[in-house]
């Protein structure tokens, strides 16, 4: 093969590799999910094939707004999915090293930052969750467990997530198994108290309720000096309501490409390194009025984050991108000094194929959020700042306790166990019939709007 | 140099080609280290062995001149993988039914369809073929139980333990009147390089 045709068949390469590349689509989608919102963008990447590589990125995309949309199942499958294909891709791959070191690192398999490879855990605990099926979300919490067990180091709290233990504390205090509860909910409190972030009111009566429940009482009055409150255990004629709220929309990665000409030898070197904007993202909250009133609190900033990971791999990926742009300049110099058509076609071939990889899973909340506050069995509550009022708990439960999933991209809302069929009504837009009917399964949340 | 090329080409086609053989039901095929259907057959394997050789049916039978009749209850999979249960308690059920020696009726979940049947065949199943209400075998014996594991991880490598216990209780008196186990316990080494 010669240079020129080498050249060529590069340039060719780095067109197609432009034109198919489904995680620059993803990212077009994802830019406009807050104005397009979940339903829109999911029929958008619905029309996408993703490539191989891009498939785990691709399905936590879905997955996640099949979850905002309330399609459990179809989010269980996607999720499922990505979860399986990034696990798979945790060894290290020879053929993609060679071709993220000589051609750009899109060429890799997407395998997840750490946070992905645990809240991918959380998602799907959250769809079994509002299945009603909390042995199911049991299993992802264990899991999400040994995944942060593997991924644990002495110096960082780099895929720790504070949500995955409120979570798991959540689904072991549904389930009764007060102890497990208390230590997920204490390992939350230590990975907020190691980032400097602060404490949720939730977590907070949390770690309150279940050290006064198993009678912990050093540890009791330690945690309610710290937080100046007391235990809000329910009592015989209350019920307990949970709120997960997810607020806002994560920033996606952008491309920084630093290129330099070199007049002597007529060759342009390109560096590009991945990176994301400074955040703008402002928190809203939501209230959950009961007897007593409570505003979310941020359990994980995903912002924050996505932007850690990031940082982490930078090293990385600075050290890949100039070992690659070593090569390609090898490779244009080998070219001109055969003659200077082929130098000028390698160049453009070497310049147009430095791509950065800037796939992430960015149809994530920017926030989670949680609220929990004690209610009357007989007594209503409401979510102030959307309106909404739900009712008491005595009316649709045998369950002492209530878990609401709200989404600041829809007004629509899922309550677990799902409430009676008048309070909850049919989604009007168009297309989402076989949503409906998934969501009319016994036992299944419902969405009321 | 281009021989070297067509033979790497070759490879490479073969490597993507899907390829399907058929296999024994019983041959034991390991991919992931995760729950499958061997584990599936040895437990449903052991249980029968170990719920057919002892004594409670034979007792109850002695005792009261019928066969027992058991009823499947819960059980829980409080492990780290999503397992699909039913597989080895259907297994249980129809060694059991087959022995001769025990009844099984349906389950809480099953039990609503065919009480929905029989109302219908109220409405609309000629008179002698219809099935009355309130003739159902109530059950003497509830199987209950679980699946639990501990996973100890370091980097690559895995240890999965599997326990799943199932316990037959007597409705009359909550007697237990059969403990089943079986443990497995599996050493996963994951791969550091793929292709």
């Amino acid at each position: 093969m010669t240079l020129r045709s080498l050249a060529l068949t590069l340039l060719c390469s780095a067109v197609l590799l432009l034109q198919g590349c489904s995680a620059w689509q993803v990212n077009q989608a994802a830019a406009s999910l807050t104005v397009a919102g979940p339903q829109a963008t999911l029929n958008r990447l619905e029309q996408i094939e993703p490539a191989g590589r891009d498939e785990a990125q691709y399905l936590l995309n879905t997955g996640v707004l099949k979850l905002y949309l309330g399609d459990w199942r179809g989010s269980r499958q996607d999720l499922e999915q990505a979860k399986s294909i990034m696990q798979s891709m945790q060894a290290v791959s020879v053929t993609e090293n060679f071709a993220a070191l000589t051609a750009n690192e899109t060429l890799r398999t997407y395998n997840g930052t750490p946070t992905d490879q645990v809240l991918v855990h959380v998602m799907l605990a959250i769809s079994y969750l509002m299945t009603g099926d909390l042995d199911g979300a049991r299993v992802e919490m264990l899991q999400a467990n040994i995944t942060m067990k593997q991924l644990a180091d002495d110096d960082s709290t780099m895929g720790q997530l504070a949500s995955a233990r409120f979570i798991a504390g959540l689904v072991y205090e549904l389930n009764g198994e007060w102890d497990d509860a208390l230590i997920s909910y204490r390992r939350c409190y230590t990975i907020l108290q190691a980032r400097g972030e602060p404490i949720p009111e939730a977590l907070q009566v949390s770690l309150l309720n279940l050290t006064k429940r198993q009678g912990f009482k050093k540890e009791y009055q330690d945690f309610s000096s710290q937080f100046g409150q007391e235990a809000q255990l329910p009592g015989k004629d209350e019920g307990e309501w949970f709120l997960i709220y997810f607020d806002g929309v994560v920033s996606s990665k952008t491309e920084n490409r630093i290129s330099v000409f070199d007049a002597e030898v007529d060759t342009m070197v390109s560096v590009v390194m991945p990176h994301y904007r400074p955040s703008t993202y402002q928190p809203r909250r939501l209230t959950l009025v009961g007897a007593e009133r409570q505003q979310s609190g941020i359990l994980e900033n995903l912002e924050v984050r996505a932007r850690e990971d990031l940082d982490a791999e930078s090293a990385k990926i600075l050290a890949a991108a100039t070992v690659r742009a070593v090569a390609k300049y090898k490779m244009v110099q080998e070219a001109q000094s055969k003659n200077d058509f082929s130098g000028i076609l390698m160049n453009i071939a070497t310049v147009v194929s430095e791509q950065a990889d800037v796939r992430s899973w960015n149809m994530l909340p920017a926030s989670l959020q949680i609220a929990r506050i004690k209610s009357p069995l007989p007594a209503s509550v409401s979510l102030a700042e959307k309106a909404r009022s739900l009712p008491p708990l005595e009316q649709f439960s045998n369950r002492r306790s209530a878990v609401i999933l709200a989404n600041s991209l829809l007004d629509r809302i899922y309550v677990w166990p799902p409430l009676p069929e008048r309070e909850s009504q049919a989604e009007p837009a168009s297309g989402e019939q076989g949503l409906q009917e998934q969501q009319s399964e016994q036992g299944e949340a419902n969405a009321t709007q | 140099m281009k021989h070297w090329i067509l033979v790497f080409a070759a490879l490479f086609l073969a490597a993507c080609a899907t390829s399907v053989e058929r296999v024994a039901p019983d041959s034991t095929i390991d991919l992931s280290g995760a729950w499958n259907d061997t584990d599936s057959r040895l437990v449903a394997e052991e249980m029968i062995q170990d719920a057919l050789s002892r004594p409670w049916a034979g007792e109850f039978t002695g005792r009261t001149g019928k066969r027992p009749v058991v009823i499947v209850g819960t059980v829980r999979n409080l492990s780290h993988e999503h397992i699909n249960v039913k597989t080895f308690v259907a297994d249980m059920e129809r060694a059991l039914i087959n022995s001769g020696r025990v009844d099984f009726v349906a389950s809480r979940d099953d039990r609503g369809e065919i009480r929905d049947e029989r109302v219908d065949q109220d409405l609309n199943a000629r008179e002698d073929t219809r099935n009355a209400a309130g003739q159902e075998l109530g059950a003497d014996f509830m199987m209950q139980g679980q699946i639990n594991t501990i996973i100890d991880v370091e980097g690559k490598e895995q240890v999965r333990y599997y326990q799943v216990d199932l316990t037959l209780i007597s409705m009359a008196d909550n007697r237990k009147v059969w403990l089943g186990q079986k443990k497995i316990k599996k050493y996963v080494k994951n791969a550091k390089l793929r292709y």
